[in-house]
């Protein structure tokens, strides 16, 4: 971990108690305690936030469709080393075309210990479209709302407290330009990945005939791969007809997914108990301080 | 030296025939082997026809559709027949249920692929019979089924016959020829039959398209006068009977006084009430993820010195839209 | 549990469900969107249109839209064309001069003749051209160019344009994937990638390289400083040469829409797609940013690929400017067999010899021209003004007013560089189609080049 720089502007940050928990790394750093993927619409400064998070320098011109490929980067925070995966900026996860795919399969496939959403504070519904479709795949969902600043400009209040209830999970008001909100942001990132904070993902069901058919697809598919984290979203893909699901399905792909998370799991605990060294260690040097508390008792 | 020059020149044309997989004798075998299998589907196809409109096929409708020889023909039916294709009993001829899978898979390839052709290749609608005829004798069990997923199951070919699914039903072909149509009042375009191509081309020069809604002004012996409220057709009765009808959905009737997005004015403020039935694959989910859901809440906003295309807010973003997508979302204004 | 069951009974259960299934999917989607966004947002302004909406109505206006467009692109033009020629004189004093110190040096320490050649008047030579040729050009046109496309101008300009592309039966984004290719053509053709229809794509990726990209500029730019716009006043040079270029930039945007139209004629045959395009909105962009990516990003790569062609094409030429065959070298007898083809397309062999030569990368076309015009062996470091480049190329080597034009012309047309073929067969993963790239462009600027010639000389024009 050479090469270590701070990463949010200063005078935003010498404040903040988090200022020196946050490290970046670049990408060169090999290993990471845990994998955060950045998805979201076109231009709402996902890219930005990737860039204050990472360091990296990545390009965003204002086009749609500029990134095609993902980008990533790492970070420190709170000691855990994070690898953030910046997908390209989609509406949507359910057509075929090329960005969306990518996206979509690395949610999917990719099983980030978490996924932010970045969302743009000055068109919210639009946005809120994807974080539901997210919130399909996976729970581990925080949503940041960006772009803070353009929706004060635009006279525009949002109520991330509300955006929270409605939709279960963590939503932060962030202004990634200016790195505003981004500590609140990293840490519902890390109390979601830690289990400190439960999510309950609104979940859209639809009609009744559509609600039967999902019901009928479901335990087919956890009898064919028990442990799978979302079979209620494969069924509704497989009911839309989703070649890339399909294909999935018929390649095996996903038995692997729940095979390699098992083994994720059993890395895991391997982790858990290295984390509990790193605890040990860091008790034994404040031991001064623990005795004080032993004393007081 | 002159013996030399004609004993290479037949070692090259000597490996040029001979040579396995490239050579003349193997190109041969390959076409032979072809042109066999088009000619056993295209015999499987007219039979499969002929049984769903509950009309016998015989070695004479046979050859009249292949173009072949009687004797030929008879020859191709033996060859079906030890092959379990077909049965023939007496003069009529019918498919086995190995047949009937062969000639499903051949119609779906053949639908699938005008389907593809029409939706992303984005082919004018008089030419994807042809290609397709082409197509559908090379495409694989696995590679439809991939074309099938890529093109989102699409049901009904551009010209509103049913697809055959992966298991090989068959829906059957909805509505009735507009000759045959009694009723007063709306009906809807739900098939345009594409053979013989001269009277499909016909159909699409009149300008009449799949999913229409179309009246009936005045039917007599000569022609047939429609009208879709703005423009009148006028078809001969014989080219009439290949446009099928059927009664209007009920998504049609909210049409009934909705605009289209491309007529909305710039002082109007207009609803979404439908995306058109001429939308389909790939647009119409592009269409639906950007937000152009029914209900939502559309209007004009930017206009450029073609005019064309034109920037609509949608849910607070301006997305650009050119006229003729424009004119397959239907609104109403507010 | 079977996967192939699991499919059957998913595809009997869809055909099942009414149709319109996606759209009840995405409708149900949006409805409880638009719900929570309701209760979230607060609105405490009225404000029917912000600045954002007048921009975008001034920007996008049936009238002032096209003229704003491209009087944008003038303006980068020339602040281009006028900060370069200043700029590259003081880089071309620096790095010639380090070139004469190596080189006495070099002397000094007894080297023999050919090594101190090699290494500084070839390989050097080469590298400090390239350098003082390309570099100011780009520090200027990049951070102008990304500073438009971070605002959000740049999807505004394919809105002005579509209609042009849908005539042609191409896509309109097209224009976003041009406006990328002035920087570098390579970069273009990945750009490509927001066309999702394949053939549009493809029509996209084939005439990308009719857009000039910086590489070219140079060209462009000194043929018209030294052509065009030396028989006006000092004071208008810059702005007559802008104007030219720009001139230059819409007969390569001319042919875009002519070759875009005969494609979706021929071998990609075709309708328009539907199109849907997001106007995004403003974003005050981020100086700090901009220069980063501009600089570092954009041209150091952009130079640093230029160098490493450079440099193998500047010892190659050195090598074929010394090696004598009886009172002439190697590179001269090349030029003179290849000059009647050059004439008959108004050129001359040595600007062939040089396009030849370039092929891995056309920013060094001009100066593997002044070093063969100039170079019995010893070459001299490049002329700095440009009466010395019209002094040398219409005294010394017969140039003419329709050279300059069809060499401006053949550098607009000519087949993409080496990087932007291999990226073209990348991305479309075919020999046929990179083949058809540089055959098309080739035989474009070939004909076109052939057919002023002989007009001109027809009508007693040159």
């Amino acid at each position: 971990m050479t090469n270590t720089k701070t990463v949010l502007p200063t005078e935003h940050c010498e404040t903040c108690p988090a200022f020196t928990q946050l490290e970046q790394m670049g990408i060169k750093v090999g290993d990471f305690d845990r994998v955060v993927a950045l998805a979201g619409n076109p231009n709402t400064g996902k890219s930005t936030l990737f860039n204050a998070l990472t360091g990296l320098k990545q390009h965003t011109g204002n086009w749609p469709g500029k990134t095609v490929t993902r980008a990533e980067g790492g970070f420190e925070f709170n000691k855990m080393r994070y690898k953030l995966v910046d997908l390209p900026g989609t509406y949507s996860l359910l057509s075929a075309s090329q960005d969306e795919e990518v996206a979509r399969d690395f949610i999917l496939f990719g099983q980030p210990s978490c996924t932010i959403v970045v969302c743009d504070a000055t068109s919210l519904e639009r946005n809120l479209n994807l974080v539901m479709q997210v919130m399909e795949i996976t729970e581990n969902v925080v949503i940041a709302v960006n772009l803070m600043d353009e929706a004060k400009r635009k006279g525009l209040e949002v109520d991330a407290r509300s955006l929270s209830r409605d939709l279960g999970v963590p939503a932060i008001a962030i202004t990634a330009r200016t790195g505003d909100g981004i500590h609140t942001l990293l840490g519902a990132v890390s109390d979601v990945i830690e289990g400190k904070i439960e999510t309950k993902p609104l979940r859209v069901n639809g009609t009744p005939e559509f609600q039967k058919a999902v019901n009928e697809l479901v335990p087919m598919i956890e009898q064919m791969a028990p442990g799978i984290p979302n079979a209620r979203w494969l069924a509704i893909r497989l009911l839309d007809g989703d070649a890339r699901v399909q294909k999935a399905l018929s390649t095996g792909e996903l038995g692997d997914i729940v095979s390699r998370q098992q083994r994720a799991d059993v890395k895991f605990s391997g982790k858990m108990s290295v984390e509990g060294r790193q605890i040990t260690i860091r008790l034994r040097s404040s031991q001064e301080h623990l005795g004080d508390i032993h004393k007081e008792k | 030296m002159n013996t030399t020059v004609w004993l290479i020149t037949a070692i090259i044309l000597i490996v040029a025939i001979f040579i396995p997989r490239v050579g003349l004798i193997a190109i041969y075998k390959t076409y032979r082997i072809a042109r066999e299998r088009e000619l056993v589907e295209d015999a499987l196809k007219h039979l499969l026809d002929r049984e769903q409109h509950a009309r016998q096929a015989s070695p004479e409708s046979l050859a009249g559709i292949l173009n072949l020889q009687r004797t030929t023909v008879m020859k191709l039916i033996e060859d079906m027949e030890t092959q379990g294709l077909l049965e023939s009993r007496g003069s009529d001829v019918h498919l086995t249920t190995q047949g009937e899978r062969w000639a499903l898979h051949v119609v779906r390839a053949h639908r699938l692929w005008e389907r593809y052709l029409t939706d992303e290749a984005r082919m004018p609608l008089g030419k994807i019979h042809g290609e397709s005829e082409r197509r559908e004798h090379s495409l694989t069990e696995a590679q439809l089924n991939d074309l099938d997923a890529a093109l989102g199951h699409p049901t009904r070919d551009p010209h509103g016959d049913p697809i055959p699914t992966r298991e090989g039903t068959l829906l059957k072909a909805e509505g009735m020829p507009l000759t045959a149509w009694q009723a007063e009042g709306p009906m809807r375009i739900v098939h345009l039959e594409d053979e013989p191509a001269l009277a499909f081309e016909q159909i699409l020069a009149a300008g009449l398209r799949l999913g229409q809604t179309i009246r009936i002004l005045d039917r007599n012996p000569q022609r047939y006068l429609l009208t879709d409220g703005e423009t009148e057709f006028r078809l001969a009765p014989a080219v009439a009977a290949n446009v099928s009808v059927a009664a209007l959905p009920e998504s049609e009737t909210s049409k009934a006084n909705a605009i289209s997005l491309a007529e909305l004015t710039y002082d109007q403020k207009a609803e979404i009430v439908l995306l058109d039935e001429a939308v389909q694959g790939f647009t119409r989910r592009r269409f639906l993820d950007l937000g152009l859901t029914p209900g939502t809440v559309i209007y004009p906003e930017l206009k450029n010195f073609f005019g064309d295309p034109r920037a609509y807010r949608v849910r607070g973003t301006l997305i650009a839209l050119r006229k003729d997508q424009a004119a397959q979302i239907w609104v109403k204004p507010m | 549990m079977e996967a192939n069951e699991i499919l059957a009974k998913a595809e009997s259960l869809r055909n099942g469900l009414s149709t319109g299934f996606r759209d009840e999917i995405v409708k149900s989607l949006y409805t409880e969107a638009e719900n929570i966004a309701k209760r979230a947002v607060k609105s405490t302004s009225n404000k029917k249109y912000d600045f954002d909406q007048k921009i975008d109505r001034l920007v996008t206006s049936p009238y002032a839209g096209l003229p704003i467009m491209l009087l944008l692109l003038s303006l980068i033009i020339w602040l281009t064309v006028s900060g370069a020629n200043v700029v590259s004189g003081w880089i071309a004093v620096v790095l010639f001069g380090i070139g004469d110190y190596g080189r006495a040096l070099f002397n000094q320490i007894g080297m023999p003749w050919w090594i101190t050649g090699f290494i500084w008047d070839g390989v050097y030579l080469g590298l400090a051209w390239v350098v003082s040729v390309m570099l100011p050009p780009m520090m200027i046109f990049f951070p102008a160019f990304t500073f438009l496309e971070d605002l959000g101008y740049l999807p505004r300009v394919a809105f002005n344009m579509d209609w042009l592309f849908k005539k042609t039966g191409a896509h309109g984004k097209q224009s976003l994937t041009m406006a990328m290719g002035f920087g570098c053509n390579a970069a273009g053709v990945i750009a490509t990638r927001v066309i999702d229809s394949p053939r549009e794509r493809l029509i996209a990726i084939l005439t990308n390289n009719f857009v000039p990209c910086n590489g070219r500029f140079p060209t462009l730019i000194m043929l018209a400083t030294v052509f065009v716009a030396a028989s006006f006043p000092p004071a208008l040079t810059s702005l007559v040469a802008a104007g030219t270029v720009v001139g230059v930039v819409l007969i390569g945007v001319m042919f875009t829409f002519i070759a875009s139209w005969i494609l979706s004629r021929t071998v990609l045959k075709g309708e328009a797609s539907a199109f849907t395009l997001e106007l995004p909105p403003y974003r005050r962009p981020n100086i700090s940013r901009i220069l980063y990516t501009s600089i570092i990003d954009r041209t150091i790569f952009v130079l640093w690929r230029a160098m490493q062609t450079a440099a193998p094409a500047g010892a190659l030429i050195w090598v074929l400017a010394n090696i004598h065959l009886g009172d002439s070298n190697l590179a001269r007898i090349i030029a003179d067999w290849l000059n009647p083809f050059g004439l008959l397309l108004g050129l001359d062999g040595v600007i062939l010899l040089a396009y030849i030569i370039a092929i891995p990368a056309n920013e060094i076309v001009v100066p593997t021209m002044m070093m063969v015009y100039m170079g019995a062996g010893m070459m001299i470091n490049g002329p700095t003004s440009s009466t010395e480049i019209f002094d040398l190329l219409v005294n010394g080597n017969g140039w003419t007013m329709l050279t300059a034009v069809n060499l401006m012309l053949f550098a607009l047309l000519h087949n993409p560089c080496a990087t932007t073929i291999m990226t073209i067969y990348k991305e479309t993963k075919s020999l046929k189609w990179a083949t058809l790239s540089v055959v098309m462009t080739l035989g474009t600027a070939f004909i076109v080049t052939f057919l002023t010639a002989t007009i001109a000389r027809l009508l007693g024009w040159a």
